[in-house]
């Protein structure tokens, strides 16, 4: 079982300038520190607490494809969970934001290491996550 | 109520599926309304109201009349870590993209 968030907005702005927004200081944290490729590290500071965690995939937004931004994040002594932002292209030159949150039951806290995930793809995941 | 009797009006208005489901929803979706809540389930708005009433009653929702309607979100007290990180982090999540709509929906 997982716990899992899921939230949708549309928003009246380019996809680049929404993605832009999405990865600086201040919206997921007042301090974003992210390497943006699968692995990377990634810090995120706010008033309330620290996070880290690493990046699962990362793909910029373009005229013909949506923008994805997969990462793990955990504060101290809490469960790693998973947040997956993916933004698209409206018809009418808006954007549309999603974001999923998941949080698996059971894992190994594998939080910084990046493994390669099960399931033959390339992108890295927790060696293992149950089901 | 004492604390075995309050444990099991907690227990028995978790015993229904459809309340349990309801209560998630309302997690995910603090503040919605019986009418909100009915477009998301197979059954009618009065039978949403009778199981919110369930809720109330041991103490899983508080209740905030607005207008007409009422709103209803999930108390902290006597949840499961689940709902309650739901509750969190969901609320999160309303206050990030509350704030990218104010700066993208800002009159230009």
């Amino acid at each position: 079982m997982t716990d899992r968030i899921e939230r949708e907005l549309q928003l009246d702005a380019p996809t680049e300038a929404v993605w832009e927004a999405m990865l600086s200081d201040g919206w997921l944290a007042d301090e974003v520190r992210l390497e943006l490729h699968p692995g990377g590290d990634a810090s995120f500071r706010s008033a309330d607490g620290e996070r880290h965690g690493w990046i699962e995939d990362v793909s910029a937004p373009n005229e013909s494809s949506s923008g994805r931004l997969a990462f793990w994040w955990a504060a101290d002594d809490e469960p790693a969970s998973r947040v997956e932002l993916t933004i698209d292209a409206g018809s009418d030159g808006s954007t549309w934001v999603r974001v999923v949150e998941t949080r698996p039951l059971e894992q190994l806290d594998l939080i910084g290491l990046p493994l390669r995930g099960t399931g033959g793809q390339t992108s890295y995941g927790p060696a293992l996550v149950a089901a | 109520m004492t604390q075995i009797d309050a444990a099991g009006a907690v227990f028995s208005a978790l015993a229904d599926p459809t309340r349990r489901t309801l209560l998630q929803t309302i997690a995910g979706h603090p503040a919605a309304t019986a009418t909100e809540l009915a477009a998301t389930l197979p059954i009618t708005r009065q039978a949403v109201i009778k199981h919110l009433a369930a809720l109330s009653d041991a103490g899983l929702l508080d209740r905030e009349r607005e207008g007409r309607e009422v709103r209803y979100s999930v108390t902290p007290a006597p949840l499961s870590d689940a709902v309650s990180w739901m509750a969190a982090v969901g609320g999160e999540w309303d206050d990030r993209l509350g704030a990218l709509k104010r700066q993208f929906d800002e009159p230009r």
